[in-house]
């Protein structure tokens, strides 16, 4: 048994960070967030363009993104702030995120009379939970607790011939030891879905699979035009991957090859059981690690091809690549550089062996080059038209 | 044994990936499953990017992985540099739906 030092949340889960978001519920709450988190050091923004004005399938998807941040497991506790009435109710989402025993607040800007006495209120909010969470003490808890991310990130074809693999194997390492993995990006399983599907554990989520990536392509050929561009992207084809089938089917290595448990929706709870789970996303890489976030893992590796700065508020990235030339372009964007196994005579194994200790080192508390550089984005995948 | 850093997944490939520079008038040796396969490289091949292993007849499925990574859009000859100039996708096709082809 592994064990690492988390801390503690009230509703079960262990965190590896004990982070304080602020969380605006609207636009135009935005600009209170990213003052009140510029004057309370170790607060965390958490800024969108959405919540208001949206249709109910993107109000759904927008306040259980926002929660999932809310309840995440490294999160001690979090501060909403909502700038009057929204769709995405401001006190609503403060009391779900108090029903976890997690500290919270909701301040409304117009109920405080405006934004000067809105801030206050956020920064001292969010200055008390700060203080508090600092004065809690890591605990020994053991490695099953940990939610495994997995997200590509400019994908050339390196990725699926090595640095793929180490993911993969660090991965499974977590699932044997009890722990679970989730890995997303649907429109990345275009030419793959069968065998990806042959992997499910049973029947209704094998066909889950085939019918959330029928619902991507149709809605790709609803377009009217060739998705080439987009998919791949100009990086991923100067890095040599020529369509979509061919990125995906480099991209699903990242998954190794054991069992599907299920398939869960964007920024939907991923479930406790141990296995491999995939989150239902888009390619977009900050669309797709936001709403692995909002799925509660508690880290990410983005195994890249070409380099990448994506990262995520609340959960650490590690970012790993194979291509030997990102990891001497781009250093402070490759916090693992397993190379040599591709172009030297190192060993996958050997290349799993240094993602995983770099792994047990964050989970208990080293930081990532993006957590160092105070990197991260946060992009809510949405679904429909504003009105 | 063939050169380890021209790369061929499965057997069934048609296609092997280049992790090194590799230039026209080269002959290389690439493992394809049990064979090794001889190829006179026809043209210059960055890093990362992709060698006819074979002659390809234009609409020839692409074999990379074991499975299809879409179709030829012109005759490919053994050696060629295999890209988005000679190689189109079967997915996120919204211009063909669009064309009804």
């Amino acid at each position: 048994m592994t064990d690492f030092l988390g801390y503690e949340r009230d509703d079960g889960s262990i965190g590896i960070r004990n982070f304080v978001p602020i969380i605006a519920t609207a636009p135009y709450a935005n600009d209170t967030v990213k003052r009140a988190a510029d004057i309370v050091d170790d607060a965390i923004p958490i800024t969108h363009p959405l919540g208001r004005c949206q249709t109910k399938p993107d109000v759904f998807q927008t306040y259980r993104t926002l929660l999932g941040y809310g309840t995440h497991p490294n999160t001690y506790g979090a501060v909403v702030v909502a700038h009057a009435g929204e769709i995405v109710d401001g006190d609503e989402l403060a009391g779900d995120i108090g029903e976890t025993g997690r500290p919270s607040a909701s301040i409304n800007i117009h109920d405080e009379k405006g934004v000067m006495n809105g801030l206050k209120a956020t920064v001292n909010a969010a200055q008390e939970m700060v203080q508090d969470a600092s004065a809690q003490r890591r605990q020994p808890h053991d490695i099953s607790n940990l939610t495994f991310g997995i997200n590509c990130a400019t994908s050339d074809t390196t990725s699926g011939l090595c640095q793929h693999k180490a993911t993969a194997g660090a991965a499974w390492r977590l699932i044997d030891q009890g722990g679970r993995a989730v890995f997303a990006e649907t429109p990345e399983f275009f030419g793959g879905e069968e065998d990806l599907a042959e992997r499910a554990v049973n029947d209704e989520v094998a066909q889950k699979i085939l019918d959330y990536v029928e619902d991507w392509e149709q809605r790709l050929q609803e377009t009217g035009y060739d998705v080439r561009g987009a998919q791949p992207t100009p990086d991923n084809m100067d890095g040599g991957l020529t369509t979509i089938e061919e990125k995906a089917l480099g991209a699903l290595v990242k998954s190794g090859d054991g069992p599907i448990q299920d398939l869960v929706d964007y920024a939907e709870k991923v479930p406790d059981g141990s296995g491999m789970y995939i989150m239902d996303t888009p390619g977009h890489g900050a669309e797709s690690v936001t709403g692995i976030g909002a799925g509660g893992a508690h880290f990410m590796i983005i195994s890249t091809g070409q380099g990448h700065t994506l990262s995520n508020a609340v959960m650490p990235t590690i970012k790993i690549t194979g291509n030997p030339g990102s990891a001497e372009r781009v250093p402070e964007e490759t916090d693992v550089d397993v190379s040599e196994a591709l172009v030297g005579d190192a060993s996958i194994d050997w290349a799993t062996d240094e993602l995983w200790d770099e792994i047990l080192d964050v989970v208990n508390g080293k930081q990532t080059l993006s957590e160092v550089l105070g990197e991260s984005q946060f992009a809510i995948h949405r679904i429909g038209p504003s009105t | 044994m063939g050169d380890s850093h021209i790369v061929a997944v499965e057997p069934a490939d048609n296609v092997a990936t280049a992790i090194r520079e590799v230039s026209e008038g080269e002959t290389v040796t690439v493992d394809v499953g049990d064979d090794e396969v001889v190829v006179d490289v026809l043209e210059d091949v960055r890093f990362g990017h992709k060698i006819a292993l074979e002659d390809i007849e234009r609409g020839d499925t692409i074999i990379k992985y074991g499975l299809s990574i879409g179709q030829a859009s012109e005759e490919i000859d053994a050696g060629e540099w295999v890209h988005v100039h000679n190689v189109e996708s079967n997915y996120g096709r919204g211009d063909l739906a669009a064309s009804g082809d």
